[in-house]
């Protein structure tokens, strides 16, 4: 398949037009889920950490709702 | 990182009284499914933090206009694939990315690499929907043994597929 023919196929999609055969290929795409990519754990805490900064940069929310302070009793109890 | 694991509902409901906590601790238990669905798909570490970042973000500002029966993993699942969609079909319409796409992206909507998606997601999902007299006949196991056998397989699917509901939600739906 050519991309043109994919790009067509997917604007249909995006819009509501597609045929059913059209649908069926694409949601069967979606699905298609068996070989998937793995992260080690360094990279995994990394993005996880970067992706979350990026949404804290947009949405501003610790800047409206900062997060309380534990108090000293708390943080002794978290360690045990 | 906060180790106590609470349910979504709790952690939506406290969503709408501006909780952070309740938000990042739903940000931590579904991002990486989000984010490798998208590298999947796109082939793209940057589109795909695109995506988990976009999803996020309107969960955040919508939080106030949330409906009472709101399913998160629904809407994740929902989301997530019309995004992705989005994205492709974006890259599809710029001339540069184009030829990588077509290099890459095109021979998974062949028919042959879509019959993936038709199989069973696991084969412990096919043990639990064979007939009895099936798995009796392989295993070679009679009377007790063999129910004591399946209900601890049953058993061990089932507690794994509801820790991992939102996994299986991506998987395409059997006949």
């Amino acid at each position: 398949m050519k991309s043109e023919i994919l790009h067509a196929k997917l604007e249909r999609y995006v819009n509501g037009e597609s045929m059913p055969a059209e649908t069926r290929q694409i949601q069967t795409w979606l699905s298609c889920t068996l070989t998937d990519a793995q992260l080690t754990a360094e990279e995994r805490s990394l993005l996880e950490l970067e992706i979350l900064q990026e949404i804290q940069a947009y949405t501003a929310y610790p800047l409206f709702y900062p997060k309380k302070e534990k108090p000293w009793w708390q943080k002794i109890a978290a360690l045990f | 990182m906060n180790l106590i694991l609470t349910n979504d509902q709790t952690l939506i409901d406290r969503l709408s009284l501006n909780d952070t906590e309740a938000f990042e601790e739903l940000y931590r238990h579904y991002w990486k499914s989000l984010y490798l669905y998208c590298l999947k798909k796109l082939q793209s570490p940057e589109d795909a933090k695109i995506i988990v970042r976009t999803i996020f973000t309107d969960i955040w500002e919508k939080r106030y206009s949330l409906p009472v029966s709101f399913c998160l993993s629904r809407h994740l699942y929902q989301e997530v694939r019309k995004k992705v969609i989005n994205c492709l079909s974006q890259k599809l319409s710029d001339s540069t990315e184009r030829t990588y796409i077509e290099k890459r992206l095109i021979t998974e909507f062949s028919v042959q690499s879509l019959q993936a998606a038709r199989k069973p997601v696991t084969n412990a999902y096919t043990v639990i929907n064979k007939p009895s007299e099936l798995i009796r006949q392989q295993t070679g196991q009679s009377g007790n043994e063999h129910y004591n056998t399946l209900a601890t397989i049953k058993w061990m699917v089932l507690s794994f597929t509801d820790k991992f509901s939102f996994a299986n939600l991506l998987s395409y739906p059997k006949n």
